[in-house]
């Protein structure tokens, strides 16, 4: 379970995260959303102890990783994986190295590491012919999966998603959101994601909406279009007018 | 007007007092990885080959230029007094302790530490450094240590080829443009030379290539600011392991000096 308690975080005098409570239950599947420049990337990297708050705590199965460390901190990552908006991949490396980085880090001969590889890759929707390429040869889509299949490999319990479909095509959007309605159900994960995109509702079982650094709306996402909560209201249906300016 | 100077002085004091401590913190850190970790010995000798084996080049044409100059304007000094056979003792001396040490740390830095502080500072920018974090993988062992270890191992070599192709060019130039005597020449370096000069210069050359290339990844991992950001990070990069090649060499020298 994800414990969210007064949670305050500023850079310089812009305050992005203003007394932000939010509770997560385990294997539940939220969406958060909100406007651009809101602050939720900057959430998800407080949950996960990219970014150390200035004050509050996020408690993880009851502990607080705010008060975190190195070695202790790198538990929290085990954890807990992070899927980036851009997925992340080390441009350097290719397909096969970065999704089997961990292992082969952790000196496992190349030859163990690339069924597992070839597994996560293959759970993701990709052919093993993509194991070879490097990150400038893939689409957006392909990334975003890639991305995704690094972050299965430590079977995390939590898995956070910082909006993985911005800049698809919609048809890659639905496969990406149906991957991870997938892989929430497989890995019995506790699921985060940030979206700007109505589908997520259809997959998602909460959403949460953050505005001016507090999750103004907690609701159930199949009841989202009847919510009278008024920014979900304006904000679903992409209103001019209404409390959010 | 002048409390405006005073606060502007105060605030370069403080900006100064705040980078130098953070470096330092950053340096202490890596060398704590490298004294508790296992090196990752693949990505030295990967590091080694884009640092030290691509510039070698670059620092064999520096190495031979300045032998040749400091032949050529050494010989218009010494020549007045009869002094020409010293010329060696001269190139040998500047090339071994200063030049060696110094010009090939300062190619290096153009060539290899921007890179340094580019590529890491794009990983930065570009959340690949973050994605590291949330595998579990320490950046200091993947990222920093071999880096610094890397130049830190080939800085000698690379200052010791600089130096003798500035010898040997300041060689040719003696005996072949300015008609010194051969013999002379070589007897003038073999009488006041020492192989202290050379270990010393070489010495100098590895705390260099520490120097440089902990400035370097430095500044690349605080990147901030999207690709303006990595710009301003390398040309900072240069100049700071620029700068701090030539306090450093006053500071060696000095000290071996002593010895």
């Amino acid at each position: 379970m994800i414990e969210i308690k007064n949670l305050k975080k500023a850079f310089g005098q812009k305050k992005i995260t203003r007394c932000l409570d939010l509770t997560v239950e385990d294997k539940e599947f939220i969406a958060i959303i909100g406007r651009s420049g809101e602050g939720k990337s900057v959430l998800l990297k407080q949950i996960i102890g990219l970014i150390k708050p200035d004050s509050g705590s996020v408690l993880i199965d009851g502990e607080d990783i705010t008060k975190l460390k190195g070695k202790e901190l790198k538990k929290v990552f085990q954890k807990c994986g992070y899927v980036f908006q851009f997925a992340a991949l080390l441009d350097s490396l290719t397909v096969f190295e970065n999704v089997g980085i961990t292992m082969l880090e952790d000196g496992v001969e190349p030859k163990k590491v690339r069924p597992k590889v070839l597994d996560r890759i293959k759970s993701v929707g990709l052919g093993a012919d993509t194991l070879e390429k490097f990150p400038s040869e893939l689409s957006g889509g392909m990334k975003k999966r890639v991305g995704l299949a690094r972050t299965l490999m430590l079977s995390p319990k939590i898995l956070i998603y910082d909006e993985p479909t911005t800049g698809l095509d919609p048809i890659t959007v639905r496969r990406i959101h149906e991957l991870i309605k997938k892989t929430h159900e497989e890995q019995q994960a506790t699921t985060l994601v940030i979206s700007h995109d109505i589908e997520i509702f259809n997959y998602a079982d909460t959403v949460g909406m953050l505005h001016e650094g507090k999750i103004v709306y907690k609701g159930p996402a199949k009841d989202i279009w009847e919510s009278k909560n008024k920014y979900i209201h304006q904000f679903i249906r992409g209103l001019a007018k209404g409390p959010i300016q | 007007m002048v409390l405006r100077l005073i606060d502007g002085i105060g605030n370069l004091t403080i900006n100064f007092c705040n980078g130098a401590g953070a470096l330092t913190i950053f340096t202490l850190d890596a060398i704590k990885t490298f004294i508790s970790t296992k090196l990752k010995l693949r990505k030295v000798f990967t590091q080694m080959n884009h640092i030290g084996v691509n510039s070698v080049s670059v620092v064999l044409l520096t190495g031979g230029a300045i032998g040749a100059i400091l032949a050529f304007e050494s010989y218009n000094g010494l020549h007045k007094f009869g002094a020409e056979r010293f010329i060696g003792t001269l190139v040998f001396l500047s090339m071994a302790r200063e030049f060696g040490p110094v010009v090939s740390s300062i190619m290096v830095t153009g060539r290899a530490i921007s890179a340094m502080t580019a590529e890491i500072g794009t990983m930065k920018i570009t959340e690949q450094v973050d994605a590291l974090k949330t595998l579990s993988i320490d950046i200091n062992q993947y990222l920093i240590v071999p880096r610094i270890v890397a130049t830190t191992l080939i800085m000698p070599f690379l200052s010791l080829f600089c130096t003798i192709c500035g010898i040997v060019s300041g060689y040719v130039i003696a005996i072949y443009a300015l008609n010194v005597n051969p013999e002379m020449y070589m007897e003038a370096v073999r009488e006041y030379s020492e192989l202290a000069d050379i270990t010393k210069g070489l010495t100098k050359a590895g705390i260099f290539g520490f120097l440089i290339s902990a400035i370097g990844c430095y500044r690349g991992y605080i990147t901030t600011g999207g690709a303006k950001g990595v710009g301003i990070a390398t040309t900072q990069s240069v100049v700071i392991a620029n700068v701090t090649i030539f306090l450093a060499d006053y500071i060696l020298s000095s000290l071996m000096s002593l010895t």
